[in-house]
């Protein structure tokens, strides 16, 4: 494979996983107040994403991908509020790990990974295009 | 007569450019991948002297270095920016020097390709009538 069409199959590989990075963060924010409904359940817990490189085998490029989803294993925030079905005999409720700023971080970066990924693909098809301009008449 | 070379120059800048393209996609593409270590080609002025320092492969099963392009271009990981350094998770991408980096690979192959359109107008005009 030529190295400009490997340069817009890594950048898609790039959007796609800062997409599904993406998803995840609102998964998490959708869910920052979700509890259990049985008395002392746990609530639910942040979701994490990691990414590695991965060599794709038909083209030689280095792609991205998700490597691995998992759980934060961080402990629950506990409040008080005995008349929620999900308290404890003390009135303890266990809320979600989810931290909204942590996640509003992590998804302005996904953002502009994403942002950066797109730019590589706008450049490379100029490039294709200025070769493509040699074929054209004078 | 001298035989006319800017042709083969031009055509092995183009995919000198166009492998750094790739080179530097990867390093975007993997601007949050944990332990990446960026990379960047050989400049083209070492490739042009076509310094052929890759080992010999006397058979198809040795495994071939990091070369494209007919074993010219190499690819190397790149020296630390002063930006960032190495970041918590291993990663050694500076994003802006990398869009920097794209945006000097587009001028230099828009130069590239206009030199080869405007010698190949210098050369028809000698032969039309």
């Amino acid at each position: 494979m030529d190295p400009l069409s490997a340069s817009l199959k890594i950048a898609g590989s790039g959007m796609e996983a800062q997409s599904t990075r993406l998803r995840i963060v609102s998964e998490n924010i959708a869910n920052a107040r979700t509890t259990g409904d049985t008395p002392g359940a746990d609530a639910y817990r942040r979701k994490t994403v990691s990414f590695g490189a991965e060599l794709d085998k038909a083209s030689g490029a280095t792609l991205v991908g998700v490597n691995k989803l998992g759980v934060d294993r961080s402990k629950f925030v506990e409040e008080f509020d005995p008349s929620h079905p999900a308290a404890d005999e003390r009135g303890i409720v266990k809320m979600p790990n989810v931290n909204l700023l942590i996640e509003m971080a992590d998804m302005r970066e996904a953002n502009r990974s994403y942002d950066a990924n797109l730019q590589t693909i706008r450049q490379t098809r100029d490039l294709i295009s200025a070769t493509l301009d040699l074929l054209k008449g004078q | 007569m001298q035989p006319i070379q800017l042709f083969e120059l031009a055509s092995r800048q183009a995919e000198w450019l166009s492998v750094r393209q790739e080179v530097v996609a990867t390093n975007i593409a993997n601007a949050n991948t944990p332990k990446f270590r960026a990379r960047d080609v050989t400049p083209f002025d070492a490739v042009l002297q076509s310094a052929h320092t890759a080992m010999a492969r006397t058979n198809p099963a040795h495994l071939a270095g990091e070369t494209v392009g007919g074993d010219r271009i190499g690819i190397e990981e790149e020296a630390l920016s002063n930006e960032i350094g190495v970041q918590e998770s291993g990663n050694t991408v500076a994003l802006a020097s990398e869009l920097a980096k794209t945006g000097e690979i587009k001028r230099q192959y828009e130069l590239n390709t206009q030199l080869v359109k405007s010698f190949h107008s210098m050369m028809m005009s000698v032969v039309a009538r």
